[in-house]
């Protein structure tokens, strides 16, 4: 086995996963292109090619030699100290990944339960809001049971969450909730602070592409977001 | 003498126009405070001020993110040397022999060191540059078609490979990652929808833009998550204290040395300012006569490091705008600034606008110079502003990204790929992948592969085409001995190249 460990087995095996992907994928665009004799697939069929090599290079390498960089330099240059972050804080156990990509899904099942439940249930359109409220309400509760368990897990998924509401609840009714949680996570715990910090950044948001700059940041589609998003813009600008 | 007077043309043009002073300044001042503060570099402002550079002009545009290059080398020397907590890359070797001498109460003199050779190596960096990049750009002109700057493009990716990364292997997926996401969208020959996985959104490809926020701005918060730096420092006592002439006389070989280094290391692609640095160190450390003092507070380190990573902004900017090839992270975001004003970098950047061009190197020059006025008067000034705690700055650097990958097209689904790129970016890095790879090979996966067909087009699909030409033969041949090299050092050569220990 030399030095290899279940991780770095699990590293080559999505590189391949991935070349595999993308090469049955790569079918579908299968055309010849009159002026162009090499067509539209050679070129990502031979980037995929290289994929495939260097995956498994890249096991062989570990293999003989363990988590070691190529040469001292290079090492200590391209190293930011992420690594050693990830092995002291613990966090490379099998019950961490899984705990952080559990909570990586749930801004995607925000993007696609509530549509997938009104086609399985047989409601009409118009209840789509009303669904997308429920699963949200749902899916943070949710959230929050399990981030207090893993922070990290939590700041990576809090983004992203705060991404896929964007579309439906607007930028202005989310942003001082995602502020406020992204303090929480990087471990500030003083009410008062939270609270004038967050109202301060949000203040020069709003001030400076609102009011300044004329952006037009999401408002939202449901009620009563959509109505809170225009108020405020109404009254900055 | 032609490029004196031009470079004269460019100052005054810089210096009379008010909006191009403010942005100068803030670009001053903003380079030097991301690179100083921990946890944020450079490179994260740049992610988030690109979106906006639309709303610039282009000479605006490409001033301010030169300007940004220059003092952001520099700024994380002072919390590097103060504090053993170098705020960017480029600065980690600084810290080796930096922060020993503040524990032995000369702080005031290595930052002073810092500021001299930082001004020192970009400053001479930025003329040499000056004088090369036309002449470099005129003989491309006629010099350069499709076959030379594919393969220039395949060299610049092995050279990229073979230094950006944990590993060899890392270095190329990263690489390879990067090309593969270019190749998503319509395909630059025959207009054929590669990889839209049937969603209308994929059609266009995966905007440059919001990727690069993903992966700088957004990770580098999700690795500070991990690492839970507070940013509360206490604060040592500091008067800059500028070494004397004698002393910079003294150590006249380190300072050229670092120079030819620094400058080398600049122009090739993919190596950039952090390499420098190390290199800088470490071949000081080589020539040494006592090497056993470095690591202990000597002040040759410091020259030697900042030296070195100064004069490498100067000649990374030949090969971006004289070839139009971006070597590292920050220019080939420079490269998104002239793709949003519907300009390619490249020698007919040289003919079509030569008033950018003087402007940005005048800026250059300046903001190297403005290091030294800066560094004595406003360092005092920055380490107060180090107390912010980080958990105050993320949610601020977050909601910017946020507005910056929305506003490029008014698009929810932008702020979900930048996120989602920072997720991707994280867990990259912490398992030793380069995120500057993937957003190079993001870059040059579109110029390289319409190069190709373009070449091979001209070429009737005879690969023996490339022997005719030569500067080509000679790129390619370069690219190939790279890659072998490479290889030849990852599997049959130890590495001898060990930092001393106190590295840590």
């Amino acid at each position: 086995m030399g030095k290899l460990r279940i991780g770095h087995f699990v590293e080559a095996g999505l590189w391949l996963a991935l070349a595999a992907i993308l090469y049955i994928y790569s079918f579908e665009f299968e055309q010849s292109i009159e002026i162009y004799k090499y067509g539209a697939t050679a070129w990502p069929r031979t980037i995929i090619l290289l994929i495939v090599i260097a995956a498994v290079g890249q096991l062989l390498y570990h293999w003989e030699r363990g988590d070691e960089a190529t040469s001292g330099t290079i090492g200590a240059a391209t190293d930011d100290g992420s690594h050693n972050a990830a092995i002291e804080s613990g966090h490379s156990s099998f019950r961490w990944y899984l705990s952080t990509f559990t909570l990586l899904i749930i801004p995607f099942a925000y993007m696609r339960l509530p549509e997938w439940a009104m086609q399985a249930f047989g409601f009409d359109e118009g209840g789509l809001p009303t669904a997308k409220l429920i699963c949200a309400v749902v899916l943070i509760v949710l959230y929050i049971f399990m981030t207090r368990r893993n922070h990290v897990g939590g700041m990576l998924a809090l983004p992203v969450f705060f991404a896929a509401l964007l579309e439906d609840m607007g930028f202005y009714a989310t942003a001082p909730f995602f502020v406020i949680g992204v303090m929480l996570l990087m471990g500030e715990r003083r009410p008062q602070w939270m609270i004038l910090i967050g109202a301060l950044i949000m203040g020069i948001m709003l001030f400076l592409f609102v009011s300044l700059l004329y952006v037009g940041l999401p408002t939202g589609n449901i009620h009563p977001f959509y109505d809170f998003g225009n108020w405020v813009v109404k009254l900055l600008q | 003498m032609q490029s004196f007077s031009n470079f004269l043309d460019g100052t005054i043009a810089l210096f009379s126009d008010p909006l191009g002073i403010l942005i100068f300044l803030g670009g001053v001042i903003g380079g030097m405070l991301f690179g100083a503060i921990p946890g944020v570099s450079m490179l994260t402002l740049a992610a988030i001020l690109l979106p906006f550079t639309a709303h610039l002009s282009a000479e605006h545009g490409i001033m301010l993110f030169s300007v940004i290059y220059c003092t952001g080398v520099y700024g994380g020397a002072i919390t590097a040397i103060l504090f053993n907590i170098p705020g960017a890359p480029e600065n980690a070797p600084t810290a080796f022999d930096g922060y020993p001498m503040t524990q032995k109460g000369l702080a005031g003199k290595a930052v002073g060191a810092a500021v001299m050779c930082s001004a020192l190596g970009g400053t001479i960096s930025a003329v040499i540059m000056m004088a090369a990049t036309a002449p470099i750009a005129d003989w491309a002109i006629s010099a350069f078609g499709p076959p030379e700057i594919f393969a220039l493009v395949f060299f610049g990716l092995t050279v990229a490979a073979s230094v950006g990364a944990k590993t060899l292997w890392k270095g190329w997926l990263s690489i390879l990652a990067g090309l593969m996401i270019a190749v998503v969208g319509l395909d630059p020959v025959g207009g054929i929808e590669r990889y839209d996985f049937n969603m209308p959104y994929l059609l266009a490809g995966i905007h440059f833009i919001p990727t690069i926020l993903g992966f700088f701005a957004v990770s580098e918060i999700f690795v500070q998550a991990e690492k839970k730096v507070t940013g509360v420092y206490k604060a040592p006592k500091l008067s800059v204290d500028f070494p004397s002439l004698a002393e910079l006389i003294a150590h006249k070989f380190a300072v050229i040395r670092s120079i030819v280094i620094g400058f080398f290391c600049g122009i090739l692609p993919g190596i950039g300012a952090t390499l420098a640095a190390f290199m800088g160190y470490n071949e000081a450390v080589r020539w040494s006569k006592q090497r056993d003092e470095f690591g202990k507070g000597k002040l040759e380190g410091v020259i030697s490091s900042e030296t070195a990573n100064n004069a490498a902004t100067g000649a990374a900017m030949i090969p971006l705008l004289a070839l139009g090839l971006p070597g590292g992270a920050l220019t080939a975001m420079m490269v998104g600034v002239f793709q949003m004003h519907d300009m390619e970098p490249g020698p007919l950047v040289f003919l079509n606008s030569p008033e950018l061009v003087w402007v940005v190197f005048a800026a250059m020059f300046f903001a190297n110079l403005s290091i030294l006025l800066i560094g004595f008067l406003e360092t005092k000034t920055i380490i107060n502003l180090l107390r912010i705690p980080f958990q105050f700055l993320a949610p601020l650097i977050l909601l910017l990204a946020t507005v910056g990958a929305y506003a490029v097209r008014g698009l929810v689904i932008d702020v979900v790929v930048m996120f989602v790129a920072g997720v991707v970016g994280f867990f990259l890095r912490r398992s030793g992948y380069s995120v500057a790879g993937i957003v190079l090979g993001l870059i040059l996966g579109k110029i390289g592969e319409q190069t190709f067909a373009q070449a091979m087009q001209m070429l009737h699909f005879e690969w023996s085409g490339f022997i005719g030409r030569p500067i080509a033969l000679s790129l390619l041949i370069a690219g190939i001995l790279t890659i072998l090299g490479s290889i030849y050092g990852a599997f049959f050569k130890r590495s001898h190249t060990e930092m001393p220990e106190h590295q840590g």
